[in-house]
């Protein structure tokens, strides 16, 4: 998939600006705190209608102004074309229109897009809490089949409901009381399961990919991702049933797949305490690698690639190994310094201040 | 809000400000479109808010909007009164209206349980549709509530209640946009699925 021309307006330090973009390599050249992550952030906006910063859609909307736009037109692989149109409202859900269609829903477009960025936040994935690593694994699944979009939106809407049912009951249960936390608990099981299910099958598909990709990294070493949270041996059900009275009295929900964790290890070592900055920063490309290899895969045609900011991280041959394996397609490079030695680029794309010069 | 507004404007901004949909910018937007408007189309506006709020009022017995005591729906004898159709909001009576397959009558919950909101089955027209389901002759409750979590956690929350009513109760077959509301449905899809419901497994 390719996108042809990405259009700003109104978003983060962009006023109005209109990108060409190419198949093949593009350079963004630009110092630090011009906007090359924004654009980044633009792209990845298509494919996940969300921040991959983590942010509320209201902060990519430039100071001062109401609305921002994102403008597209992409390439699909089977050469048909179509002109996405996204907008971005403050207190307002997002707008999308496809092919000047305007969408029922801006989460239709999931699926139509697909962005992999690599950013050295990734770090987190391997370092951070497990609530990071949750969201590397749920984005991908995302990626890979958008119906888990709501999937995952059912368990976080049931979970918040959940914690503000037992918040409201003050560490005391009463039989009305139990009856509705019953029917939430009835639907954080349904969802939930369903959710842990994708999640497992997911990592049993990726590890080997995520394992060969280390290894073109940095050599043949090994590599494991577990996800064995202990309520799914139970099922999730009779796990809330089990955690109940704690939760009442704690007044949260202490079970499920919004506390769960996913295991990462280099050489059988936990990766997150016992390996070097080094073999962190490895895992965390090779996590990216392998989602994007696998999407790619799947779809018979690679993500756009953004690479923002990541190269320069990375000693010379390490750099080297990262471009040699990335697979064919479009693929975008930012870059605060020199382009690095081993790309090639079709295009410069040069920002200052939000603006191309 | 930083702007130094007269109070009068202030305090309308503030009163569009709280509408659903509607953030400060968008009030103020309004504010000053309805500012530039000749005078009489501003009056006109205005009674038809007070009018409708004066002369609407809300269906005695299953909580549509209504012009008298009882709503069109059950002032109409040829509806079937032994199927019940529960929704949310009035307003999915008009997308199921729009169907043209059900031929019963509603009973509108006036929302769904939603903690987040502080609604819980005490805020809801749940004991009223008991009290229907004890007098009425009602054989079949059709829980059409949102296919959204909050929905279907209410549908469940009903299903429990009424089922040891000796009610037969039904739900949506799946089909519809899951997350979504009733009315991002089509009237063909939601036709269909409320011609594939299904008794709720409790
Ligand atoms: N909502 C916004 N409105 C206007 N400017 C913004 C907004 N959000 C971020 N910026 C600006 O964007 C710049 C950072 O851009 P970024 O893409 O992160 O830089 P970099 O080129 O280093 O990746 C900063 O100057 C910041 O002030
Ligand atoms: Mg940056
Ligand atoms: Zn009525």
């Amino acid at each position: 998939m390719i996108v042809e021309h990405l259009e700003l307006v109104d978003f983060r330090n962009y006023r109005k600006e209109r990108f060409e973009l190419t198949d093949g390599t593009t350079v963004v050249l630009g110092n630090n705190g011009h906007g090359k992550t924004n654009l980044a952030e633009a792209l990845a906006y298509l494919a996940t209608l969300s921040s991959f910063r983590g942010v509320s859609n209201e902060a990519m909307i430039r100071h001062e102004a109401e609305t921002a736009v994102i403008r597209a037109t992409v390439l699909h692989p089977d050469g048909r074309r179509s002109n996405v149109d996204a907008e971005l409202s403050r207190g307002a859900p997002g707008r999308v229109q496809v092919n000047r269609q305007r969408l029922r829903r801006a989460r239709d477009l999931l699926g139509t897009i697909r962005v992999t960025v690599f950013s050295p936040d990734d770090l987190g994935i391997v370092k951070g809490s497990p609530g990071e690593r949750r969201r590397y694994v749920d984005d991908a699944l995302v990626a890979l089949s958008a119906k888990y979009d709501a999937v995952r939106l059912d368990v976080d809407r049931a979970v918040r409901q959940r914690n503000r049912l037992l918040k409201q009951m003050a560490g005391r249960m009463d039989g009305d009381d139990a009856v509705t936390l019953d029917v939430w608990d009835a639907r954080l099981a349904d969802a939930g399961e369903r959710f842990g299910e994708a999640r497992a099958a997911l990592i049993g598909r990726l590890a080997p990919i995520v394992q060969e990709a280390y290894g073109d990294l940095a050599g043949p070493t090994s590599v494991g991702l577990s996800y064995e949270p202990p309520w799914r041996t139970q099922g999730l059900a009779a796990a809330l049933a089990v955690a109940r009275t704690a939760d009442v009295r704690l007044r949260a929900s202490t079970v499920g797949p919004h506390r769960d964790d996913i295991e990462l290890s280099i050489g059988s070592l936990p990766a997150r305490s016992q390996a070097s900055q080094g073999e962190q920063r490895t895992l965390a490309l090779a996590l990216r690698l392998g989602t994007h290899r696998l999407v790619s895969e799947q779809e018979d045609s690679a993500p756009v690639l953004v690479l923002d900011d990541v190269l320069s991280e990375l000693d010379a041959s390490r750099a080297a190994a990262l471009l040699r394996h990335l697979p064919v397609g479009q693929i975008i490079i930012t870059t605060a310094g020199a382009i690095p030695d081993a790309v090639e680029p079709h295009r410069i794309i040069r920002i200052t201040d939000g603006a191309q010069v | 809000m930083s702007a130094s507004y007269t109070p009068v404007v202030q305090a309308l901004i503030e009163e569009f400000g709280r509408l659903p949909g509607i953030g400060p910018k968008s009030a103020q937007r309004i504010v000053f479109y309805l500012l530039k408007l000749p005078v009489d189309d501003a009056k006109r506006l205005a009674k038809a808010i007070v009018d409708a709020k004066e002369r609407v009022q809300f269906c005695d017995r299953c909580f549509n909007i209504a012009d008298g005591p009882l709503c069109p729906v059950c002032r109409d004898d040829r509806r079937d009164p032994t199927v019940v159709c529960v929704v949310e909001e009035p307003r999915d009576i008009v997308s199921v209206e729009r169907t043209g397959e059900f031929h019963g009558r509603y009973h509108v919950l006036m929302g769904a349980l939603n903690p987040l909101d502080g609604i819980g089955p005490e805020h809801l027209k749940v004991r009223e549709l008991v009290t229907r389901i004890g007098s009425d002759d009602i054989e079949e409750v059709i829980l059409c509530t949102n296919p959204n979590t909050e929905g279907e956690v209410t549908a469940l929350y009903l299903a429990r209640l009424l089922k040891p009513l000796g009610v037969r109760v039904t739900r949506l077959a799946s089909g519809l946009p899951v997350g979504g509301d009733l009315e991002y449905a089509d009237e063909l899809t939601l036709g269909r699925a409320l011609e594939g419901r299904r008794v709720v497994e409790t």
